[in-house]
Formats: C-alpha cells, structure tokens, sequence
C-alpha cells in the first residue's frame, strides 16, 4: 500500500520528477514525429508507386520493346484470373517546345492508353479538365476544357488583383509613413510580372478555344465526312477526298486545335509551365487549348547514335495531371499510346509487330506483396508460353516485377534510413534514462533518512525498490503520454507547423523538389506508438532501476545515522 | 509465555569496523524488561547505548548474543520475518523526530499501518485504521494539526507525531531513542509526561539518553557504558 502512497507523494513534491517528465516527453515526441514522417515518405512512396505503374509491371530489358502485348494481355486475362486489368505503356524522353517562345525543355514522355489506364493506375484522379471524370479520355469535350480554363484564368486574374492591391497598399505606407519596402515591393513587382506573363499566355488559350468552338462543328463534319471516303476505300487521289482533307487541314491550321491523336496531357509541375506563388498556389502557364511541339528521341528502334534523329509532332493540350509526387509531376507529360508508338518508331514495320515498353497490370482486390509475387509468378509462368507462340514478341528478356520489387531501389533505402534514424534516436533518447538515473539516484540520496524510517517501521528492502520503480515507470507513463498527444499534434500539423516555421524565420526545411512529395508526408501509426510507450516505461524503470536498488540496500541504521 | 519479559538481551556483543579498526560497542549486554516496565538506558555519548536500542528494534543484527521479543527468539528469523517484527510489534521514536516531509500529521502516524497492509486490505480497514491514528493524535494534543506537514509544526509536536507514529500498531515494546535530546527542557519535560501516560496504560518503554534526570522518569534505570551494563 505505502508504495503507490509514497511514490505519489513524491511525484507530487518534486519539482526534479517533473524534468524527468518533460525530458521523456520530449523524447517520446521527437521519435514519433521522427518515426510518423519516415513513415509517411514511405506510405507516400508506395501507394505512388502502386498508382503510378499497377501492382505487377512487365517490363522489357532493352529499348526495343514488347510486341503483341495485345494478345498477350489477353492471355493474362484468360489465365491468371486475379488480374484485373492490364494496360500498355510507353515510356519515352524528349522535348517539349511552346512554338513562338523561347521555351524548351527536356521531358519524359508516357504513351498511355485512356481510359484504359485508369483501370491499372490512380492516373485521372489528379486531373483538371476531367476532374472527377470516371473515363477520361484525350478528347475531353469542348464545354469542360472551356469551363476549366476559364476558371484558371479567373483564379490567376483575382490573384492578380490582390497582389497589385498588396502592392497599391505597399506604396501608400512608403509614401505617408516613409517606410522601408523596397524589398517587399520589389519580391511584390516579380509575382505581378509573372502573373502577367500567366494571363497573357493564358489568353491565347481563351481565344484558341473560342476560335475552336466556333470552328469545331465543322471540322467534326469534315472529320467524318473523310471518315466515310476512306471507309468507301477512297485515297488522296480522289478529288472529293483530297478537297474534303484540305479543307480540314486549314481549319485545323487555323484552329492549331488537333485531332484527338495529337493531344497532351502535361504534367502539373514542370518547370515554366507552372508558377508555384510563396503561399504555395498554383498558377497554370498553359490551358487546354494550348499547343506544344514535342520532340521525341525514338530509341524504341535498333539504329546507331548517327540516325537517332527526333521525331516531333505538334500536339493540343488538353489537360493536366498532378500526382503529388513531384519528381513525376515535374518531368512527365502524357501522350495517347498510338502516338508515341509512332513518334517512338516502336509502331509495326515489316520486320516487327507494334510494340510497348511496359504492361502494368492491376490486381484485384487489395494482396499483399507474397500474393502479388505469386501472381507476377503466374504471369511469367504466361509469358514463357506466350514466346514460343510469338517469337518476335521480344528479342530480350521481360521481367515481371511487382510494384514493390521494382521500387525496391527507391524504398530499400528510405527504410534502411528509417532504420538508422529510429537508431539513432532511440540512443538520443537514452539521455532521457540517464537524466531519470541522475534525478532519482539525487531523491534516493534526498531520501536516506526516510527510507531508514521506512525500514524501521518494517518495510521490506524491496518495497523500498518499488517505490523508486514505480516512481521511474510513473515517470515514463506520464511522460510518455504527453509526449505521444504532443507528438501527434505536431504531427498531425506538420505543414501548417512548416509553413509557419518557414514564414517567420524565412528558412525551408522541406524543399518539394527534394523530397519528392507536395506535403510533408505523415503516417501516424498506432502500433508504433504503443511500442514507443512501452519502451519509455520501460526506460523509466530502468533509470530507476540503480537508484531503487541502493534505495534497498540501505542499512536502516546507517540510513537513520544519515544527516 | 505470558510470563516472559517483553524484552530480553542476552550476551549481546556488537562491533563495528571503522576503517582499519575494530570499534567493540557492546561487549556482553544482558538484561530483561519485563512487560509493562518503562526502563531506561543511561549512558555517556559512544557507551553503545543507541546501538543497544538498534538491535533490540531490530534495525541491525548483533555479531553475538540473543533477543527474545514477548518470548520468541529473534534471532535467525528471515528478513521478512524481522520486517514484520517491526512494523507489528516495535515502535520506535527517535531523537530527530524522522517524519516524512512529504506526508502530513496524520500520514504520518498512519505509516506503519500502510507499511503492513496491503492496498485492499487498507482500502477496508481504512476508516478504522484513520480513527485509530486520530485517536492516538488526539490524546497527543494533536487534534487541530492533522494536516500539517511536519515543517509547519513545533519541536515538541513533531516528537508527539513521532510517539503517535511508534504506537500506531500497538506495538509490543516502544523504543525510545533520546527522544527528548533535540527539545528545551520544557518541552522535553511534556514528552516524558506523554511516555509516562502511556506507560501507565500498559506500554512496555526502552528508552536510552545520556541525561541521568530523565532516566530517573523511568522505573528501572540500568546503566552502560564502554559497552557493558554497570552498577551505578
């Protein structure tokens, strides 16, 4: 009974147990926001990577690429019934040039199939013109495209319009109270320029599109129209058929609006093409409508360096995708399949079928990563069979990989270094156990006398112990407990916390392109701060643990001789 | 075995090491108390008197020699045994009064209770138990001062506590350790008044002091010195 009564007396009365306390809870809370931001990176990095490529990928070893990949989809379909869906994928490097500027820039370039992908990918989910749209496509209609890029250039223009007010505001204070604003006004002078170079840009988009819509209706007519002559296996040396083309092609010139082959989707990141303002709004360069030139460098084709001469095509911008993580964000664009199959020269000549660089599969329902690889086992299990059938499906090897295996670069070493840190943190936090040893080793020295009173109305040398024991684990609990809600709290507004932190000491911990991700990532998890509490309970009891032990190794006379 | 001593020493022999040498404290101490006597310890400061009181309280274990508590041998009991000894049948007040800063009056006394039950068996008998201990301090005097802390009370208080503290448990023998030595004569004078009252209710007392006028309170006087009982 007198140790529970004693030890909370004591925790009561000392002002030392309670830096013991806030020691702990520093600790606790350091590890957990430490262990909740590793944590998160490598959430963020997972489920990217699963949204981004599907749960099992197939991917060729050379640059040639993957015929049939038709058929053998379908062969998937048929024999692994645990897929879901499946779906080619180009990936390809170039250029991206915005004709009439100076702008140019080097892209990775992704051929993929809509809506199909949607099925095999969280791509879709972060686009703009077809936010929300089930089926997007590369022809979204005209309205949406109209409506999406009015509201861009709506948000810009209010933008726009404070900060000019902010910098109307700005000279006014220079001129009654004399103040010192040159550097705000000149920081405030870059953003307009910038905004304003945004609308003008942005304008040519409005006016294309409106130019389209009027024009549109008649180009769909003449579209069809030639649909038909070719369908009635008319050519170029129809007259009808030639007339009907050129009248398109003019309208087409004068619209730059291009048939649903030639549309781009940009990535919602890439440099120039976005403005990212200090208080992290984002402000579109370009607006569906817009067109780009793009390069491609078609290495999908057996030739020397001397031919590799690029391929390039004029394409309408019809949206943008975010994925938030921003290495993807900042270097993809996406174009339709057929299209980089094209410009790649990976599209069917004499010698080879058409051919991908990837097949990402989705799998149904949620597995874990042992299914997954059973799964990828089946599928190459398909793929030896399917290339006997199909010898020129791929002249190297394929690899079927899952998600995690293929990224097993990327997340090897962000666990290891989750690993170290833990590591390293939990040595930190053993000056959180040494400080508990100090503290109590100074009450149990405090305490002589009282322990030597204690014995001589007969407690036990180990009662004595769990008075310090219990005191230690106490201490641990409660500061344990604090700091877990302390931790989770600051983990929970790590960014409002960041962004803060950036705002008044004008430092930036967290750079997007460093980190990959738009956010601090944070994934707080239950079992981690379980196991966290315990180990601080458990360091308590052993700060205490020495301190407790010479407690019950007294001599009650010595203790009581003690002054 | 009711007509055995509430004490008895028997060749009692105690040394300590200081350092290189062999301090001899007690060289040979017999004697019984019995029960109901208020017998005290006279001796000069290093006569071994307070040693003598130790190991009758068995806070300490003599190198030679026997103690009998109402009859049973305490000697070669486990430390379990000898820790209930003291809660349950020793009570003992010291010259510095040794309360807990922590605890109030009542807390206190009520210490040697908490030492020897556990939490549900307090949980029970507590409201006995804390009238019990009220009682005690009201006898003392100490009825307005149960939830002081001891820095908020006099001298002569704090040693009231003390003795509420010692007779707590209705202990068999109360050993008293100069417990007078730290307070003006007045005072010193009021907490020998308080041991004689309960000496008068039964109390078995062993009390040691240097103070030969104190002594003289008791009914049995014995005397020691260079660790060995004399005449006079």
């Amino acid at each position: 009974m007198y140790k529970f009564f004693l030890c909370l007396r004591y925790l009561k009365s000392r002002a030392l147990a309670y830096a013991a306390m806030l020691a702990v809870a520093l600790c606790v809370a350091m590890m957990l926001i430490v262990v909740s931001v590793m944590n998160g990176f490598l959430d963020k990095v997972e489920t990217a990577a699963k949204g981004l490529f599907g749960d099992v990928v197939i991917d060729t070893a050379g640059l040639g690429g993957l015929g049939n990949y038709d058929e053998l989809i379908a062969a998937i379909g048929r024999e692994v019934s645990e897929v879901e869906a499946a779906s080619p994928f180009i990936l390809s490097y170039g250029m991206i040039r915005i004709p009439n500027t100076e702008y140019r820039r080097a892209v990775q370039i992704a051929g993929v199939r809509l809506p199909e992908r949607v099925k095999v990918s969280t791509f879709g989910q972060g686009l703009f013109v077809q936010e929300g749209v089930t089926d997007p496509t590369f022809d979204p209609p005209l309205e949406q495209m109209a409506r999406s890029a009015a509201q861009a250039h709506e948000f810009t223009l209010e933008l726009y319009r404070r900060k000019r007010n902010e910098a109307g505001d700005l000279l006014s204070r220079k001129a009654t109270e004399k103040a010192n604003v040159e550097n705000e006004l000149a920081a405030l002078q870059e953003v307009l320029d910038r905004l304003e170079t945004a609308l003008q840009r942005q304008q040519t988009a409005l006016e294309r599109l409106e130019l389209v819509s009027r024009l549109l209706p008649e180009m769909t007519e003449l579209r069809r129209k030639i649909g038909q002559l070719k369908a009635q296996g008319k050519t170029l040396e129809d007259q009808e058929y030639r007339q009907t083309a050129e009248k398109l092609d003019e309208l087409v010139q004068q619209a730059k609006f291009y048939d649903a082959d030639h549309r781009i989707i940009l990535g919602l990141g890439i440099q120039g093409l976005v403005y990212r303002t200090d208080e992290g709004q984002t402000v579109r360069m370009m607006l569906p409508g817009h067109q780009v030139l793009l390069y491609v460098f078609p290495l999908g084709r057996q030739m020397t360096t001397s031919e590799l001469e690029p391929n390039r095509a004029m394409l309408t911008v019809v949206d943008d995708s975010r994925t938030d993580v921003s290495s993807i964000d900042s270097e993809f664009v996406y174009v339709p399949f057929e299209t980089l199959q094209q410009l790649n020269n990976m599209h069917a000549d004499g010698a080879q079928p058409a051919r991908c660089s990837q097949i990402h599969v989705k799998v149904r329902g949620h597995r874990s990563e042992r299914e997954l690889e059973q799964v990828a086992e089946r599928i190459r299990g398909v793929w030896a069979k399917f290339r006997r059938e199909y010898p020129l499906a791929a002249m190297t090897d394929v690899a079927v990989q899952t998600w995690r295996q293929r990224q097993a670069r990327v997340i090897a070493p962000i666990e290891a270094q989750r690993t170290l840190v833990v590591v390293m943190f939990s040595i930190i936090s053993s000056v959180a156990v040494v400080m508990i040893l100090v503290i109590f080793y100074m009450i149990v020295v405090q305490k002589t006398r009282d322990i030597g009173v204690l014995k001589a109305v007969g407690a036990s040398s180990g009662g004595v112990a769990w008075i310090f024991l219990l005191y230690g684990a106490f201490v641990g609990l409660v500061g344990a407990v604090v700091g877990t809600i302390g931790g989770y709290l600051f983990v929970w507004n790590i960014n409002p916390i960041h962004d803060w932190v950036s705002r008044v000491t004008g430092l930036t911990v967290f750079t997007r392109e460093f980190f990959l991700f738009e956010q601090i990532p944070n994934t707080v998890n239950g079992v981690n701060a379980l196991l966290i509490v315990l180990a601080t309970i458990a360091a308590g009891l052993i700060g205490a643990l020495a301190p407790a032990i010479r407690a019950a190794r007294m001599q009650p006379v010595e203790a009581l001789r003690y002054e | 075995m009711s007509d055995q001593p509430a004490i008895r020493v028997e060749q009692l022999h105690k040394s300590y090491r200081m350092g290189a040498v062999s301090l001899h404290v007690l060289r040979g101490v017999s004697f019984d108390v019995p029960r109901g006597q208020f017998a005290a310890i006279v001796g000069a400061s290093g006569s071994g008197k307070s040693t003598l009181l130790h190991l009758v309280g068995l806070l300490d274990r003599p190198d030679k020699g026997g103690i009998r508590l109402d009859g049973a041998d305490a000697s070669g009991l486990s430390a379990r045994q000898r820790n209930h000894i003291r809660c349950r049948d020793v009570g003992f007040v010291f010259q510095f009064y040794h309360l807990l800063p922590e605890l109030n009056v009542l807390e206190n006394t009520l210490l040697p209770a908490k030492v020897e039950y556990s939490l549900p068996a307090w949980m029970k008998n507590r409201r006995r138990l804390t009238n019990q201990a009220t009682g005690v301090l009201e006898r003392l005097g100490l009825k307005e001062r149960l939830r002081h802390r001891s820095s908020e009370l006099s001298g002569g208080e704090r040693q009231r506590v003390a003795i509420a503290r010692a007779l707590m448990n209705h202990p068999k023998v109360l050993l008293a350790d100069e417990p007078t030595g730290n307070l003006d004569s007045k005072t010193g004078k009021q907490i020998l008044d308080v041991l004689q009252e309960f000496h008068k209710s039964g109390q078995t007392i062993l009390m040691v002091t240097h103070d030969a006028s104190i002594a003289a309170q008791a009914d049995r006087v014995l005397h020691i010195r260079d660790g060995r009982l004399v005449d006079q």
